[in-house]
């Protein structure tokens, strides 16, 4: 199958050097045409363990508290305690 | 015999007996890693400072008479993927190269609760996709065994420290045999547990559904010890399970009697080195003569296993990296013209190209025109693999395969082709994919003196029966002899 690289990398917002383009096309067509091989089984889609359900928490704030400077820590930018990104509304 | 060369549990004897102290097995263990890391490369990052306090810490407490967790002052290496408050978490990727998480994963706050001595954080493919931790952006992981060869991935430094003595134990995670696969490379005991039995809080998602932390050491009952330690329900992983969970190296017993041991043909055909057969049939027929009973058994789906695992994988991991995007933590990218360029620029240069790969792969399949042939496809070919593990355990207790096709590969002999690297996953996938226990064992060294893996699959939480499983195959072999002779 032909992938149109430019559009997935796209979608996954990535961007592929050009010098790459060939590379990444030919790995994902040999990896697609892998994963292509499967058969039409019948049956439920979701794979529901009815033995072990999942619990769902109360609808209440996590007891973990976080002082503001810790979880900003790790901010690539920080301003007046918020973090800082480009213009997103024009 | 040196300190570090000791299991878990004997070093936990010998600490009883005072025999030794924690300050002087962490000593050891620090100068096995002075000694052999630059040849190894199983450390991200090294905590010497804060392990010899803890050890001086357990030293003081055991003086004083307080009663402490069996591993209390065992040194132990954690896989980069999981949190560690304080202490860089960087999944091996230039993403978080310089991520310090202000949190720690549940499983850390049960180790830090045993008192554990963690020496630092193990070197891994870069988010855990990868078989040979090569995708690693921090540097090489070297197989003990053999420094050409890979250790396995994705937790190749958990497993490789295990084999070289720079850990007594580690912790690594399996999300389609990244703890197995490393183990069996390197001649190490490794095991995936149940999913659910293991809480995944502060785990560095990749996929959700099938990620599970486990333990690696050198014995059947050091791994025991520490999957003691991990599990548990925890109301903060949504998918953990709330039961009683059994002391399992209290109950660890080897008798083989009657145990119904089913060998699925499908593990043993093409693509399976004669080597690795033999030695697996070997320790099966071994089985046999202590008192298990064989069974020969079917899986059939399991031609379908790695094309269902890559989809799935793939489909959760494209959204679960999402989050990095270079807003709230992690790497930023330095020039950029807007919003969407940030985003684009971000995981472009923070991502190796193995994880753009399968970002990309999860995309496409998730992609409009393509979610019902693909994703739809694979996830109604999980219940069909899951079924046939269900019905075969009504014929038997326990299933026996490889764990790997083959012995450790050079390193660089595969990274070039990734389907021949998926295909390492080929044996261990199907019990992500059905959410099964699973460890590996070492069975033996090929003509290549490279060590190769006995896996042995059990039911959902069967893990005491499992691990007694282990043991006894363990009992017939004398031990293993899991330390690397050649560094």
């Amino acid at each position: 199958m032909k992938i149109d690289i430019k559009h997935i990398a796209k979608l996954s917002r990535l961007k592929i050097e050009d010098d790459k383009l060939e590379k990444f096309e030919k790995d994902m067509e040999t990896i697609v045409n892998m994963v292509d091989n499967m058969p039409d089984v019948d049956g439920p889609l979701t794979l529901l363990d009815e033995e072990n359900p999942m619990t769902l928490r109360e609808d209440k704030a996590v007891a973990d508290k976080f002082k503001r400077e810790e979880l900003l820590a790790n901010a690539p930018e920080v301003q007046a305690g918020c973090l800082v990104v480009p213009k997103t509304v024009e | 015999m040196k300190l570090y060369e000791k299991t878990a549990s004997e070093l936990s004897e010998m600490l009883r007996n005072k025999e030794c102290s924690a300050v002087e097995i962490c000593n050891d263990v620090i100068e096995r890693i002075h000694e052999t890391e630059d040849k190894v490369g199983a450390y991200v990052t090294v905590c010497e400072e804060s392990a010899k306090e803890n050890a001086a810490a357990v030293d003081k407490a055991l003086a004083n008479g307080e009663n402490l967790h069996p591993l209390a002052g065992i040194p132990i290496g954690i896989k980069d993927n999981i949190s560690t408050k304080g202490i860089k978490t960087t999944c091996s990727s230039r993403m978080l190269e310089n991520y310090v998480p202000p949190f720690n994963a549940t499983v850390m706050e049960k180790v830090n609760n045993a008192k554990m001595t963690v020496l630092g954080k193990m070197n891994m493919d870069e988010f855990a996709m990868g078989s040979s931790t090569e995708t690693s952006y921090m540097h090489l992981t070297r197989n003990p065994h053999n420094t050409e060869c890979v250790p396995g991935g994705s937790s190749g430094g958990s497993a490789a420290a295990i084999a070289s003595g720079e850990a007594v134990l580690t912790l690594g995670s399996d999300t389609g045999g990244s703890i197995r696969q490393p183990a069996a490379l390197c001649g190490a005991v490794g095991m995936k547990p149940t999913y659910g039995s293991v809480s995944r809080y502060g785990l560095v998602a990749f996929a959700s559904s099938l990620d599970q932390i486990g333990p690696l050491g050198k014995s059947v009952k050091d791994v025991a010890m520490l999957q003691s330690v991990i599990c548990g329900h925890d109301r903060r992983d949504a998918t953990s399970k709330f039961m009683e969970y059994p002391d399992y190296a209290a109950a660890l017993e080897s008798n083989l009697k009657g145990l119904k041991i089913g060998v699925p043909k499908e593990y043993f055909g093409e693509g399976i080195d004669a080597e690795v057969k033999d030695s697996v049939m070997k320790a099966i027929k071994e089985m046999e003569s202590n008192g298990a009973e064989i069974k020969e058994i079917s899986l059939p789906s399991t031609q379908y296993a790695i094309n269902t695992y890559y989809i799935i994988a793939s489909a959760e991991a494209s959204s679960n990296l999402a989050r990095f995007d270079g807003v709230k933590y992690g790497y930023r990218a330095k020039d950029y013209d807007g919003l969407v360029d940030m985003y684009e620029k971000t995981r472009s240069e923070g991502f190796g190209d193995e994880v753009k790969r399968r970002i990309m792969l999860g995309t496409f399949v998730l992609s409009s025109g393509y979610f019902d042939a693909y994703y739809k496809k694979a996830k109604r070919v999980q219940n069909r693999i899951s079924a046939e593990f269900t019905d075969a355990f009504k014929e038997c207790d326990i299933i026996a395969t490889p764990t790997v096709p083959s012995s450790a590969f050079k390193i660089g002999e595969n990274i070039g082709d990734p389907v021949k690297m998926y295909y390492n996953d080929v044996c261990t996938v199907t019990v992500n994919i059905a959410g099964l226990p699973a460890i590996s064992l070492p069975c033996g060294k090929d003509s290549k003196n490279m060590p190769m893996g006995l896996q042995l699959i059990g039911s959902k939480f069967s893990e005491q029966q499992l691990l007694n499983a282990a043991f006894g195959y363990e009992q017939i072999c004398g031990g293993f002899d899991v330390l690397s002779k050649s560094l």
